[in-house]
């Protein structure tokens, strides 16, 4: 065989190439059959849905999703052969699973609007429920006390799991101490712990023996039961995945382990720890019985997280959500809503942090 | 490059001798850095057995042999990073400026100062900018040193990394490209300004204009500080060395120095015949 040299005369030719996606051309079978595969199921289903009495969620889960696991099974065995069949219903699956589970989470978050929005106005998150009765009015009282309660309690829990969690994740992966099989047990043993367990634990071992009285302080020690082992566990995982390149890196220029660990392994796992410290907040924000047992309750604003019993939007929406007025169950409504921001708004302040830049 | 295509050739020797490499009958030359007896196990598997190799100040040492014959492994028991792997173990000494580095009272992290390394991988710290990254070994051990703008400008130039970066100093370390990033950790090393670099295969990943670049880096280095340099390239251990230690290990034992000496005598007139099949080509 001999060499080749580019044919220079040619040149024009190539550059008047048109772009072209040849990868998007389908086969008319392939987009006959695939066609026949989508219309067929569903129009058998919408026949059942609308002139039949059975129940819509029977429709889709026992006739729609069989029938178009076997119109896709069809058509991949018409256009593309045996080997195409489990595709297809791999492809089928995944779509409808993923459609379920995301009409859910509409439904979820859309029965929340719908109900909680009735309460919704601005003194509704601003104003607190002093002089406010199970029937008054939703023009007045509000959440204010309750959200702030939360924050408090959250916040306090915050100070006290995550310095712990992030170290003790730092002390599996980093320190790798002889320890380490037990902490790990521990941790693991811990993530099991019921939360009424952790609140039992705090309203028995400081409330009941007077070293505390029921308050946001007594709160955010029962949430930080729950939050650390979240903290410990994500951290751990996340530090794990630090390649070890970047620890001998550090440690070959002369650096001590600590310096390694707070220079160039915690700011490398920076976007994870932070992932690490809103799933512990997740974990924690809507626990109820925690506080039931340990903050008491309050319908005024309180600002003593040491002493005063206070309120929160799950004690509050626990108070609310089973009374016999309309008013009442809208307002817990209302407070599940602002939880659910509220978490929205903590993760997105989280995502903020965690991005920043480099120095 | 596969050692299988190594021929030395007439005009490969005469490199070495235009480079100046030590000839007899000059004075011995002052020795920096000195193994002595060096064993070592990995558990209770000996990988390396009875090294000896004392290293001139300011020379190049290039070490040379098949993969898996403990070439690595002792380039890490020199800067004390072998002791971080579970089930390390070590006998013999290590001598750096009279005294062994594994005695009691030595702090790893000194002679991780004096002594730096280049890795196989380049490993710049992903959550610093470049800039930061050559700085990270002065903030990492502590040390204070004025005119950071100049260290900079003065190991990037040096690690052949200046031009390419200088208008984007504070870009994240993690958008160079893989021979970028191994200048990079190289101008990072030089930072610290230690007496000895071991450089483990540092162009094992670089195209060849790379490559090139970080040799006349480190034949410009030798000037200064030592340099001790694993390679499977029997053409850049010509150009770049001055003596050559050539490693072996035969199947289930642990490996050793079959031969060591200035380069041209390596390459252009072995004892062994080991040695003279493998900077041949005829085997490893």
């Amino acid at each position: 065989m001999s060499t080749t040299v580019f044919e220079k005369d040619r040149l024009p030719e190539l550059q008047a190439q048109q772009r072209k996606r040849p990868w998007r051309k389908r086969p008319p079978v392939f987009t006959w059959s695939v066609a026949l595969a989508v219309v067929i199921p569903a129009a058998i289903a919408a026949v059942l849905l609308f002139s039949t009495s059975i129940p819509d969620p029977i429709v889709m889960v026992v006739f729609y999703m069989p029938l178009q696991l076997i119109a896709a099974g069809v058509a991949a065995l018409v256009s593309k052969g045996r080997h195409g069949v489990a595709d297809s219903a791999i492809y089928v699956l995944a779509i409808g699973g993923s459609i379920f589970s995301l009409v859910v989470l509409i439904s979820l978050i859309g029965t929340l609007f719908v109900n909680g929005l009735k309460a919704f106005s601005t003194q509704f998150l601003f104003q607190n429920n002093v002089y406010i009765n199970p029937t008054t009015s939703l023009d007045y009282g509000g959440v204010g006390h309750a959200i702030l309660g939360t924050l408090l309690v959250v916040l306090i829990s915050m100070v006290f799991a995550i310095p712990i969690g992030i170290a003790t994740a730092i002390y599996v992966t980093e320190v790798r101490g002889r320890a380490v099989p037990y902490v790990r047990f521990f941790v693991q043993a811990m993530s099991g712990v019921p939360s009424v367990v952790a609140g039992l634990f705090i309203l028995t071992v400081l409330i009941l023996s007077g070293a505390l009285s029921s308050s946001a302080l007594a709160g955010g020690l029962a949430y930080a039961i729950l939050m650390l082992p979240t903290v410990a566990r994500t951290a751990e995982e996340v530090l794990r995945l630090i390649p070890e390149d970047l620890r001998t890196g550090a440690l070959a220029l002369g650096s001590t382990r600590a310096r390694t660990v707070l220079r160039v392994v915690l700011p490398a796992a920076k976007t994870g720890i932070i992932t690490a410290i809103v799933l512990g907040m997740a974990r924690v924000i809507g626990e109820t019985a925690p506080l039931l047992l340990v903050i008491g309750y309050s319908d005024s604003t309180e600002l003593n997280p040491f002493s005063s019993p206070i309120s929160s939007l799950p004690t509050y929406i626990f108070a609310n959500v089973d009374q016999p007025y309309p008013n009442a169950v809208t307002r817990a409504w209302g407070a599940a809503l602002v939880l659910i921001i509220l978490v929205g708004i903590l993760f997105v302040i989280a995502r903020i942090l965690g991005r920043g830049k480099v120095k | 490059m596969s050692t299988a295509e190594f021929e030395p050739s007439v005009e490969t020797l005469d490199r070495v001798e235009v480079l100046g490499s030590p000839t007899e009958g000059q004075p011995a030359p002052e020795i920096e850095l000195d193994a002595r007896d060096l064993s070592v196990w990995f558990g209770k598997r000996k990988v390396l057995e009875g090294v000896n190799i004392a290293f001139p100040k300011n020379s190049v040492t290039a070490l040379i042999g098949p993969s898996g014959c403990g070439k690595s492994t002792f380039i890490r028991t020199l800067n004390r990073l072998h002791e971080l792997i579970p089930g390390a173990a070590l006998a013999g000494e290590v001598l750096y400026e009279g005294s062994d580095i594994y005695s009691p009272e030595i702090d790893p992290t000194h002679i991780r100062l004096k002594i730096g390394m280049v890795f196989q991988k380049p490993n710049p710290f992903p959550s610093m900018s470049i800039r930061g990254n050559v700085l990270s070994g002065l903030k990492l051990a502590g040390i204070k040193r004025p005119n950071h703008d100049d260290i900079v400008e003065e190991t990037l130039t040096a690690a052949g990394l200046w031009n390419e970066v200088k208008d984007r100093l504070g870009a994240t370390a993690g958008e160079l490209s893989g021979g970028q990033a191994q200048r990079l950790v190289i101008a990072r090393a030089l930072a610290v300004q230690p007496h000895i670099l071991l450089m483990d295969e540092p162009c094992s990943a670089l195209d060849p204009a790379s490559t090139l670049k970080i040799e006349e880096t480190i034949r410009e280095l030798s000037k200064d500080i030592t340099i001790i340099i694993v390679t499977h390239n029997m053409q850049q251990a010509v150009r770049v060395s001055d003596y050559t230690a050539f490693f072996l290990a035969a199947e289930n034992e642990p490996g050793h120095v079959v031969e060591q000496g200035p380069t041209t005598e390596i390459f252009g007139n072995p004892r062994d015949q080991r040695t003279l099949d493998y900077v041949n080509g005829r085997f490893g």
